[in-house]
């Protein structure tokens, strides 16, 4: 139907196909080179990652049946009729039974409390210190530049750093036991909330604080008196959330000794391969799956409430 | 008495205000008119400090505010208060934290931020907020009042500053006319009152007329225009807001309830 | 001060306005629940025997100096410092990509829209649950038990974690999408496959590869820790200089991740808002 030769023109006007097939043609020329290189890059990235790893088929192959096999050494060999039966007249627990299997049940429970507590003391110490160190490290708050610069690389530095490593350190200065989970958690909530504290100020309207300065207040007047009110319910709410996460840090962080139920469990999973471990695992993750759900409707309440 | 000495304010590339001279004596209503942008806002800032000048002088009392620090400063701040366009008030807290909060340089830090005041502070701040007319709101949030209560709110807290002087920056141009007019009417009574000096940003000429007894017009940061409102003739009004032709209709931003400018009274109702 | 006011006007206010003025029970009620937090905090610090950090201030001095005194640094093996920052890289980057692949097939089976029966989707979201609810670190000692030591139980523990958290978000994705653009390629009398690849894949994409990236760059930090617990990488590396009490090598390993993780923050986060803005 068009005169397609090229550059052929009809009246003065280009052929639209031939201009269409021109343009999508310079422009895939344009973005091939990208995308070819691109592409190059992920796959050889990917192959190299799996070499890295031992990521072979061969490895996956012996590795796969070996999973299944330890999953099956820690399940526990409980017995229909026997589940719910108690301790016989001697006093011991009957194997098949699921006291037999939580035999430690009161041991763990009292773990999973010191973990829970740890995660508290920690989330609070951490928070006052993120509390304090929100303000400086707010562009639109801050005194004078280099307090500003130095807080957010403090603070970057205690999140920075897992919270394994705090706790190796801590293990190392106070000794085996909670006391240095308590303190890895919580100069790493520092560091999280503090971050996190320091860009809800930011977003923070400066009319107040201006008002605060007009009467004469100080520069922590201004911050507490101007800021504060208006961040207080985000504040709340990220550290309730932090919380929670600590919770689960907590569990952790007893692997490299520093107490809670992580130590238990790292114990269990070292030298015992049994069925503790899931007995252990099962009450972890149950445990944090309740705060987890706890900690949602305490944070919908209070914004619940707070936006009336 | 404020003295206000080759006062002169420049960021990078503009002169916000230019070399400003005034004398204002205690006990004075003056209002400042000037277009968008002549400076208007960045003189009174400057007055108490919000913003530092690059050069010149502002003497209160003896002693040179341009060079106060540290505690000096909010001294001076406590005795100079501000009211603002957007009121500038604390929302979520409540209307007597608020007003109490004018007296910030008095009360010790702890008691300031723990929020504890005493039944002297309270005290005061009822009375001033009474005065307002507002003392029945004193137990609520800020922010669940209107614009026009938040600035009698914010009055109030100048209010218990007592201070010697007031600076309002626009203090009606986010207000309906009634609102405006109960506004107005309560700065001039504390000036009339109490004998404290007020110093306005306005934008209405009228509201300039009615209330002041000396209106300093600017232009391009400097001081065009000092005198009564019977010498600002339309002349000089034109020369202030420095149109190039035509008269320039008072009446079109009047907010005024009734004519009182004498011209054809402008429908204002909310 | 309020020197202004005089005793009477003072008292004259209080009758006029009482609710101003909060009596003891009020005050009382205000300071309650911060005198039961100090309460708390104080009892748990002794608790925890918190005098101790202050006993051991000299070991904390000590400590602190051997981190910031770097001895030998040429006898440092720099090369299996570097390979296991590689080593760590490559295991996030393939446990990330092996659970977005995986998450991308889960997160249909688990979503609203596309699995309308409830039970085999609520058995998935279960499962997932499962996979979430227990900590990443805790599968890597699991498969580190079941595979050996090794960057291998690493790339399986975030595949795992990964599954079930992006599998979630990615179903909860798909369960966002706007339905006229499904009914307009449906209309068309288009298949399950090929409605999925037209009407899902182009409103979802750019969702998932973000959540994806972000997921990497948090799977940069976490392999540092798995590496402790034995799964491989540059963890491993300073667990090992920890207990030789090399710490200078511990402070320059640890700086260097931190830096490379900041990289890898910088460039995910441009590529996160470059796809967004798209």
């Amino acid at each position: 139907m068009t005169d397609a030769t090229a550059g052929g023109t009809k009246g003065g006007r280009k052929d639209p196909v031939t201009l269409f097939e021109r343009h999508r043609a310079e422009m895939l020329r344009a973005r091939r080179g990208t995308t070819i290189l691109l592409g190059v890059l992920f796959v050889g990235f990917t192959l190299w990652s799996a070499w890295i790893s031992n990521f072979t088929p061969q490895r996956l192959a012996e590795g796969l049946p070996r999973i299944f096999e330890y999953f099956q050494t820690i399940t526990p060999a409980l017995e229909w009729d026997k589940l719910f039966v108690g301790r016989d007249a001697s006093g011991d627990a009957v194997p098949g039974s699921i006291t037999f299997w939580y035999t430690d049940f009161w041991k763990y429970m009292e773990l999973l409390g010191v973990t829970i507590l740890m995660a508290l003391t920690a989330t609070m110490l951490g928070a006052g210190a993120a509390f304090l160190m929100c303000f400086p490290a707010a562009r639109n708050l801050t005194p004078n530049y280099p307090v500003y610069w130095i807080t957010r690389r403090f603070m970057e530095f205690c999140r920075g750093v897992p919270e394994i490593l705090f706790a190796l350190v801590f293990v190392f200065m106070v000794g085996i036991g909670p006391l240095a989970g308590v303190l890895a958690i919580a100069v790493h909530t520092a560091g999280a909330l503090g971050k996190l504290f320091a860009e809800v100020n930011e977003n923070a309207s400066l009319k107040p604080v201006d008002g605060i300065a007009a009467v004469g207040g100080t520069w922590a007047e201004r911050m507490l008196l101007g800021v504060f009110p208006q961040v207080a319910p985000n504040l709340i709410s990220y550290g309730l959330l932090r919380f929670e996460i600590n919770v689960r840090s907590s569990a952790i962080v007893g692997f490299v000794g520093a107490g809670g139920i992580g130590q238990e469990l790292n114990r269990t999973i070292s030298f015992y391969s049994d069925d503790r471990v899931l007995a252990v695992l099962i009450l972890v993750v149950v445990t944090v799956t309740l705060i987890d759900l706890l900690s949602e409707r305490v944070r919908e309440r209070f914004i619940g409430t707070e936006s009336t | 008495m404020l003295a206000l000495k080759s006062l002169t304010k420049s960021f990078k590339a503009t002169t916000a205000v230019d070399s400003a001279c005034l004398e204002i004596e205690q006990g004075e209503m003056v209002g400042v008119i000037g277009r968008s942008g002549a400076g208007k806002s960045t003189l009174l800032r400057l007055i108490n400090r919000l913003s530092d000048p690059t050069a010149g002088e502002i003497v209160f009392d003896g002693k040179d505010v341009a060079k106060m620090r540290g505690r000096e400063l909010r001294k001076w701040r406590s005795d100079c208060a501000m009211i603002f366009q957007q009121f500038n008030l604390v929302g979520r807290m409540d209307v007597l934290g608020n007003v109490i909060s004018g007296r910030l340089f008095e009360i010790p830090s702890w008691r300031a931020m723990a929020r504890v005041w005493t039944p002297e502070e309270r005290a005061l701040a009822i009375r001033a907020l009474d005065r307002l007319d507002m003392a029945q709101t004193a137990l609520q949030r800020a922010e669940t009042l209107s614009g026009g209560q938040q600035q009698r709110v914010a009055i109030a807290r100048a209010l218990a500053q007592e201070p010697r002087m007031m600076l309002a920056d626009e203090p009606i141009a986010s207000l309906d006319p009634l609102n405006a007019k109960v506004v107005m009417d309560a700065l001039r009574a504390i000036n009339r009152q109490d004998g404290i000096t007020v110093m306005c940003n306005l934008h209405t000429l009228d509201t300039a007329r009615n209330y002041c007894d000396r209106i300093v017009g600017m232009l391009k940061g400097r001081v065009v225009f000092d005198g009564t409102p019977a010498q600002l003739t339309p002349d000089v009004v034109r020369d202030v807001y420095g149109a190039e032709h035509g008269e320039i209709d008072e009446s079109a931003t009047s907010t005024s309830l009734r004519g009182e400018t004498g011209q054809r009274p402008v429908v204002a109702h909310a | 001060m309020a020197l202004s006011l005089t005793q009477d006007q003072i008292t004259e206010v209080r009758a006029s306005h009482p609710d101003a003025f909060p009596d003891r029970a009020q005050a009382i009620r205000r300071w309650v629940p911060w005198a039961i937090a100090l309460a708390y905090l104080l009892w748990s610090l002794s608790f925890f025997e918190f005098g101790k950090l202050l006993e051991s201030s000299d070991r904390v001095l000590r400590l602190l100096a051997a981190f910031v005194t770097w001895e030998d640094m040429a006898t440092w093996n720099y090369g299996r410092i570097y390979a296991g920052i590689l080593e760590t890289l490559g295991m996030a980057f393939l446990g990330t990509l092996l659970g977005a692949v995986g998450s991308l097939f889960v997160g249909f089976l688990a979503a609203r829209n596309v699995v309308r029966l409830a039970a085999p989707r609520h058995a998935v979201r279960r499962f997932l649950d499962i996979f979430r609810g227990i900590d990443q670190v805790v599968w890597a000692l699991v498969f580190v038990r079941a595979v050996g030591l090794g960057p291998l139980a690493g790339v399986m523990a975030i595949f795992i974690s990964d599954l079930g958290t992006l599998s979630k978000l990615f179903s909860e994705a798909i369960e966002n999408v706007d339905k006229k653009e499904i009914e307009g390629i449906r209309a068309t009398g288009a298949g399950p496959l090929k409605v999925i690849c037209y009407g899902y894949l182009p409103q979802v994409a750019p969702v998932m590869l973000s959540q994806t990236l972000y997921f990497f760059e948090s799977a940069t930090r976490t392999a540092t820790i798995l590496g402790v617990v034995g799964a491989g990488g540059i963890g491993m590396i300073i667990i090992e200089r920890f207990r030789a009490t090399l710490y200078d090598q511990v402070a320059f390993v640890v700086l260097n991740v931190l830096i490379v993780v900041a990289i890898i923050d910088w460039l995910s986060g441009r590529l996160r808002s470059t796809l967004i803005g798209r």
